[in-house]
């Protein structure tokens, strides 16, 4: 049933991908975006511990790192429009802005090395100067690839979950992700060659060039803008479907004390499940403002693409950086 | 005596002199850069029924000539960019520089703390040897040079068979019409 599901899910968003990528990139990013950003938060506050303790300099280092990384990225933009720096400075402004983003994911991955005992995580700092490189000879090229790559990142948490929830699932899952590189083989096989997407109007023109068109132009943004919609929905699917769905609901099995003969799992609006709320010392009251405030925020962002789609799609993927960016601490949590 | 410093006198003097005059002659003009914008295939057909002479583009050549011309004022190409933009590229370097370096360090470190990693670093490196050699023997498989194709286009041309062969679409900046320009190594030297 699972491996049916996942199987079913993948093929359906890769035919739909394929078949209308710009009518589903809207219709995805309008319905989904929201919702599951709203869904890794409540994932990433059940994930919180009530104090930090020998975690407290991964932590900090985390959350400095996603404020400073999130107001760089979302001012660049802002800077952009001033014009103050040539193309070749603005390449120059990525390449650093990539560079940190790059540091503080090694710095974070040597501090998770730290509290492993017996681990030694040290190789990761040749990894990402060898990164940095890479992203010093083609920043827009590394930028890019970012884009590609986040919606995977969704598919490596599910993998952990499995792990800690339904270890019996997880061989199979596995199998199932090994056919992901042959569904976009096969993606690319369909699509290389068909015409390029008519980006005539304000709306598609960004779609096209969010999913590479300028940096890419000998490749059809047919193609481009479908594999990038097909991983997005499984993005979506993951924190959306797979997450929630996936037993014992919301709810490790470490972290569970349910009370005797109280069999029912939390639902997703019971606060049980995250510790930060349950626990004595918690912050119940918090967890529930934080929780509201980010359903009022997808309504908001429901309202806003619904008047300007355009302008609400731009400013959600300038801010969705922080999602991204929040997404790497606790994955490496999970490690 | 007097000759001989007469004439180092001379030589000098004229030295001196020619000096400055090199030094005030103009630079040259640079010359206006050509460049190439596509790869793509050329085919040579001689047609008696013809009367005017026709350059057949496939729409699909066509689409990537268009891409690659928009290309032309805003986008150069990843190599070029990189040979243009010497701080990033410097930068680049030291990157890996310290990469390659700290790695080989930890390399050595972990080896000799850990005897298992030996094995882990030695497929490392043998998967680096593998990647060298197949990128070396692709280059090396990447079939023979443009004009091997046109060798016998004149004995093609006048016994009216199709010549076929690779292209490079160049944008020059002077000049009016289009040129092909077809490279023919002289057979008797040996060079077919």
């Amino acid at each position: 049933m699972f491996v049916a599901s996942l199987l079913v899910c993948a093929l359906t968003s890769a035919l739909l991908a394929s078949w209308l990528p710009l009518q589903f990139s809207i219709v995805t990013v309008f319905l989904f975006a929201g919702p599951h950003n709203w869904f890794e938060l409540r994932y990433f506050l059940m994930r919180l511990p009530v104090r930090f303790g020998n975690s407290r300099n991964f932590f900090l280092t985390a959350f400095v790192g996603i404020a400073l990384l999130t107001l760089t990225y979302v001012s660049l933009p802002l800077l952009y429009r001033f014009g103050f720096w040539t193309n070749e400075a603005w390449s120059m402004v990525i390449a650093v802005w990539n560079t940190l983003l790059l540091f503080w994911l090694g710095l974070l991955v040597w501090l998770r090395g730290q509290q492993k005992v017996g681990r030694n995580w040290s190789w990761v700092l040749p990894i990402v100067l060898a990164l940095s490189s890479l992203n010093w000879m083609a920043p827009e090229f590394f930028s890019l690839a970012i884009v590609y790559i986040h919606p995977l990142v969704a598919l490596w948490f599910l993998d952990r979950h499995l792990a800690r929830t339904q270890p019996d699932w997880l061989q199979a899952y596995r199998r199932c992700l090994c056919l992901l590189p042959f569904l976009l083989a096969g993606m690319v096989w369909q699509i290389a060659r068909t015409p390029a997407l008519a980006d005539d109007n304000g709306l598609f023109w960004r779609i096209t060039q969010h999913a590479g068109a300028q940096l890419l132009p000998n490749v059809s943004t047919h193609l481009l803008v479908s594999v990038h919609v097909f991983l997005e929905m499984l993005h979506y699917g993951v924190w959306l479907l797979a997450l929630p769905l996936v037993g014992p609901l919301m709810l490790s099995s470490r972290q569970s004390r349910k009370p005797e003969g109280d069999d029912a799992q939390p639902g997703i609006w019971s606060l049980r499940s995250v510790p930060l709320a349950r626990h004595p010392r918690g912050f119940p009251k918090t967890v529930a403002a934080v929780l509201v405030f980010g359903l009022f925020v997808v309504g908001l962002l429901w309202f806003g693409f619904s008047v300007d789609y355009a302008t609400t799609r731009d400013i959600y993927f300038t801010v969705a950086i922080a999602h991204v960016l929040a997404e790497a601490p606790f994955l490496m949590r999970m490690l | 005596m007097k000759p001989a410093l007469c004439l180092s006198t001379i030589t000098m003097i004229l030295l001196m002199t020619a000096m400055p005059v090199l030094a005030d002659v103009a630079r040259p003009k640079p010359s206006p850069e050509s460049k190439i914008i596509l790869h793509t295939s050329l085919q040579i057909v001689p047609d008696a029924k013809a009367y005017e002479a026709r350059l057949q583009i496939s729409a699909d050549a066509l689409k990537y000539f268009r891409a690659a011309l928009n290309e032309v004022p805003a986008n150069p190409s990843l190599a070029q960019r990189i040979a243009h933009s010497s701080t990033r590229t410097i930068i680049a370097g030291l990157l890996l520089f310290m990469s390659v370096s700290l790695g080989g360090v930890w390399l050595a470190r972990s080896a000799r703390s850990k005897p298992r990693h030996q094995k882990a670093a030695a497929a490392v490196l043998v998967g680096i040897a593998m990647l060298g050699a197949a990128a070396i023997i692709t280059r090396g498989n990447a079939g023979p040079p443009s004009y091997y194709a046109w060798r016998n286009l004149p004995e093609a041309l006048n016994q009216g068979r199709a010549t076929q062969g690779g292209i490079d679409i160049e944008i020059v900046p002077e000049g009016s019409g289009m040129k092909l320009i077809v490279p023919l190594k002289n057979k008797q030297n040996g060079e077919e």
